[in-house]
């Protein structure tokens, strides 16, 4: 009898704390790829661990910060992730909140570039990529980021359009070699120009360039380092070039919007996903190059990730600034010496 | 049918209103964006739009193309679709089904087919490089001719199958009779197949070339920025620039383009059928 009193009791106290936990609901703003994924290895555990609801909502990077800025009054969206740049333009929209390093607890574990990305302690990276040249070594040498543009080797490069997050780290590591280093990123976009006719095709989304290697379309191309395991896979002689003027990249932010309810649930999620644990996880599946630097895994991963100290400290990565004062720049360049 | 016109204008409200809602609505917001700016009615976007060369080009392009499918369409659809017609009943089904069969494969694998088909190592460049026309494999792939084949193969099947059904619809004795007067083969298509399966030309000549205009996945894919587009165009300044007044331009005028091209069929057809 006592111990179903006692039971009873634990029952009835349980109720209202049940209630609470379904009313903590946390929305995160992300990319749409590897949600499979995310959900089993991030999303449920953290559900499971802060016993909340966590809403997703998928979608590219300038679709989800539009929704964000039309929301600004009422904030729907708790955290988002997105790249460096579209964090500064959220930051500087204001749409974002500032950032207490000292409510995560993983903070100190980050690589340098990942701390604070944009210098304006509103963003913290959680993974970043290499971009450089992926080229057929039994066909040609690629030493510097012009050898694209060489004549023996330009009726075979693809490069990526200016419209895809690989086309700006590419021109400017081309504007680097040809010597023609400026934001604006004209002397390199110039120099693509002159040899549009002859470049296979300026891509869109690198899921083509495995395809296009393998019928022996395109001999080299500039890749990001999260495209480079489908290449390895292909029964050609494919390298990861490293270029002497060195490798490119991007990095990808978490943010915490400005007004939003849930701020401390927002950084405790964000923590969660910077922690050891769970960035091993995603690098041992090939989804996120990890941002921790604690992370350790297994040569193969390694191999197709943007891995280790070194390469995280060798990326010339174009500041965030420049890109978004440059970007609509950049476009209506392209388009007028390559896309005519 | 019904017992009076308000009845079936009742009977029709829910739908009306249906797509009003779902999708004038929408529609309309989304073109008043072209109009407007800073609050004001203007027509200053459409002055900038079609100020830039590139536009320009891409306008033209994207009008041009439309129109050679279109045409290239009807000329090859006319012979498919007349020897079609004059097969034995069995013949005539499984001709059907084929002519079908693409139009069940999604526009992404067929588009990423011609990727294989017109590759440097593909069976085009094989055969011409074979028969000795070519010295080596030629550029194919994104060019302005591999557009060109993507469109006419993804939308030619809707031709075909619009003047099947015109052609079946002709009086059987109207090409013998004009034979046994004295015309030739020229003269029997201008002068009594086109008029009488206009409506089925006009049909399948708004289908392709208004399914040209707006397909995204072959220009984007067998294209790419090489050979921009209106629809590539449109992608670029929602998803890249975010330049919705821009992109609501470019949607206004694909619109434009499929309604005139659809009134001026028509408008043929029938001055055709007055005379």
């Amino acid at each position: 009898m006592k111990t179903s009193l006692i039971a009873s009791a634990a029952l009835l106290a349980l109720i209202p704390l049940g209630a609470v936990a379904q009313d903590r609901t946390l929305t995160i703003s992300v990319y749409a790829f590897a949600q499979d994924d995310f959900k089993t290895l991030v999303y449920d555990p953290f559900e499971k661990q802060c016993g909340c609801k966590l809403v997703v909502e998928t979608g590219n990077s300038v679709e989800r910060l539009a929704k964000m800025e039309a929301n600004k009054a009422n904030p729907v969206v708790d955290m988002a992730v997105v790249s460096m740049a579209d964090a500064l333009s959220a930051s500087r929209k204001g749409l974002v909140e500032k950032i207490d390093p000292s409510k995560l607890t993983n903070f100190g574990k980050l690589y340098d570039l990942a701390k604070d990305p944009n210098g304006d302690g509103m963003s913290v990276g959680y993974t970043f990529y290499a971009t450089s040249i992926a080229y057929r070594s039994d066909k040609m040498k690629i030493e510097s980021w012009a050898d694209l543009l060489k004549p023996e080797y330009v009726g075979h490069v693809a490069f990526p359009n200016v419209t895809t997050n690989q086309g700006p780290p590419a021109l400017y590591m081309l504007g680097l070699a040809l010597g023609k280093d400026t934001p604006d990123l004209k002397g390199p976009i110039e120099a693509v120009g002159e040899k549009k006719d002859d470049i296979v095709t300026f891509y869109e989304k690198s899921s083509q360039l495995i395809q296009l290697m393998q019928q022996e379309e395109i001999w080299a191309a500039p890749i990001g380092r999260f495209s480079w395991a489908g290449f390895t896979k292909l029964d050609l002689p494919v390298t990861w070039a490293t270029p002497k003027e060195g490798q490119t990249g991007g990095m990808n932010v978490m943010v915490v919007t400005k007004g939003s309810k849930n701020q401390d649930l927002a950084l405790q999620f964000m923590d969660f996903w910077l922690s050891t644990d769970i960035q091993t996880k995603l690098a041992e599946k090939l989804i996120d190059s990890p941002a921790n630097k604690d992370v350790k895994v297994s040569e193969a991963a390694a191999n197709n990730l943007t891995y280790g100290e070194d390469t995280a400290k060798s990326l010339k990565l174009i500041p965030s600034a420049a890109a978004l004062d440059n970007r609509d720049a950049w476009l209506s360049e392209w388009n007028d010496k390559v896309g005519q | 049918m019904f017992q009076n016109r308000a009845e079936a204008l009742a009977l029709a409200l829910p739908a009306a209103v249906f797509a009003a809602v779902v999708f004038l609505l929408p529609v309309a917001i989304l073109l008043s964006e072209g109009f407007r700016l800073e609050g004001a009615w203007t027509l200053s976007a459409y002055g900038d739009f079609f100020s830039g060369t590139l536009n320009r080009t891409v306008f033209i392009r994207t009008f041009k193309l439309g129109l050679e499918v279109t045409a290239v369409s009807a000329i090859i659809g006319y012979a498919a679709a007349f020897a079609i017609v004059n097969l034995p009943p069995k013949g005539k089904g499984r001709m059907i089904g084929l002519v079908t069969l693409p139009l069940m494969i999604s526009p992404v694998a067929r588009t990423y087919a011609w990727i294989v088909i017109l590759g440097r190592t593909g069976i085009v460049n094989q055969a011409l490089t074979g028969m000795g026309l070519s010295d080596g494999p030629l550029r194919l792939l994104f060019t302005e001719t591999a557009v060109f084949i993507g469109l006419l193969q993804l939308f030619l099947p809707l031709m075909i199958l619009s003047l099947i059904s015109a052609l079946e619809n002709m009086p059987k004795d109207a090409i013998p009779a004009a034979r046994v007067l004295g015309a030739n083969w020229f003269q029997v298509f201008w002068k009594v197949i086109l008029p009488l399966t206009r409506e089925g030309l006009v049909v399948g000549g708004t289908l392709v070339f208004t399914g040209s205009l707006t397909a995204y996945i072959t220009p984007a894919v067998l294209g790419g920025s090489k050979v921009l587009m209106l629809e590539t165009l449109l992608y670029q300044q929602v998803s890249v620039a975010n330049n919705f007044v821009s992109a609501s331009v470019i949607a206004f005028m694909l619109i434009v383009m499929s309604f005139a091209a659809n009134i001026l069929l028509k408008r043929l057809a029938t001055a055709r059928n007055k005379r």
